[in-house]
């Protein structure tokens, strides 16, 4: 009969590493290479299939038409066209600097007034810095959480759909124009 | 006498092979492992940090696609990592734009119209690829809407007209 040390000593036993350490050496330069440190994304907005369609179908109407300048000295200007009718509002620069606040309290207001229309011509001006165009594209493109709430008619039910979604159609008016 | 004495020591030594004790080390692969893949990725967006390229930063959460890379950087305009365009001040020689049109970058043109037609060949023997005139600009942040217009610009002229512009998520 085995003695009680023995029996103990065959119970326990040294698990041998050695494989998966070398699995892990060869795993971890390979993603040493691939590792990323900032997040790329594109400037688009991801769009709600309710919201498309009511995008696509304002688009065949092009009954309202909104556009928004964006100058270094002069601050914004926001155009809306509604059945030929335009009216104009400028939002001028606060402290030297594009007051975005400002354009996004506008913007709201006029998005409170056409909530089925989601496209915004944009027209900077040729100074303008690429990192602001971005910061107004921001703005435009989403309401705060604080904001009211967005109510637009879904094309395919005819009910009412709540959207944070503001103007996520931005597109550069004066490319082709000069 | 002393000598067999020492020797008989010497041999009731333990071996000198020995075990090293690898177990924190593995706990410590395993963390750096987990850290490494919640890092990895396989964006298609690859930038090369660069001062003359900084990214702006924006709120939007659209994953980047895979698309032709135009970067213009302070320095330069590059389609596929190769310069095209040489930049001075974030603004195009008066050489390389069109006399009749000053939107009209004749250099980029050239090249984006190759990347099409390439693009355009591959899709007529393959019908799983598709020509859809996405392109995806890498733009310093400070670089003014003028020289923007003018790269949109001949784009659009080379069949680019969907252009995506590569930001920074700041969420």
């Amino acid at each position: 009969m085995r003695s009680f040390r023995s029996r103990i000593d065959d119970a326990t036993f040294d698990l041998n590493l050695a494989p998966m350490l070398d699995i892990i050496v060869s795993i971890i330069p390979m993603l040493l290479m691939s590792v990323v440190f900032v997040q790329i994304m594109v400037l688009e907005t991801p769009i709600p299939q309710a919201v498309e369609k009511a995008m696509v179908k304002n688009e065949e109407k092009n009954d309202v038409q909104i556009q928004l300048s964006v100058s270094k000295t002069t601050g914004f200007r926001l155009v809306v066209t509604d059945h030929g009718k335009q009216s104009e509002k400028s939002i001028p620069l606060k402290d030297a600097a594009l007051d975005l606040a400002a354009l996004k309290k506008e913007v709201l207001d006029t998005k409170m007034k056409y909530p089925n229309q989601f496209r915004v011509e944009l027209n900077p001006d040729e100074t303008v810095q690429l990192n602001d165009i971005v910061l107004v594209m921001d703005q435009v493109r989403t309401k705060a959480a604080t904001d009211p709430k967005i109510m637009f008619t879904d094309t395919e039910t005819g009910k009412q759909t709540e959207t944070d979604l503001m103007f996520p159609d931005v597109v550069f008016g004066n490319v082709a124009g000069g | 006498m002393a000598r067999r004495g020492m020797k008989k020591h010497i041999d009731k030594r333990t071996p000198a092979t020995f075990k090293i004790q690898i177990t924190s080390m593995v706990d410590m692969f395993v963390i750096l492992l987990v850290f490494l893949l919640k890092s990895y990725s396989t964006s298609p967006v690859n930038i090369t940090p660069d001062d003359n390229l900084r990214l702006p930063a924006s709120s939007s959460m659209k994953d980047p696609v895979d698309a032709l890379k135009l970067v213009v950087s302070k320095v330069g305009i590059f389609v596929d990592d190769k310069k095209i365009v040489d930049l001075k001040d974030g603004q195009v020689d008066i050489k390389d734009v069109d006399a009749a049109d000053t939107n009209f970058i004749r250099g980029l043109y050239a090249a984006l119209d190759q990347q099409a037609q390439k693009s355009k060949s591959i899709a007529q023997v393959n019908e799983t690829v598709e020509f859809d005139g996405k392109v995806v600009m890498q733009a310093d942040r400070d670089l003014p809407y003028e020289i923007l217009r003018k790269v949109m610009y001949t784009s659009m002229m080379a069949g680019y007209s969907d252009v995506k512009i590569a930001v920074l998520s700041n969420q």
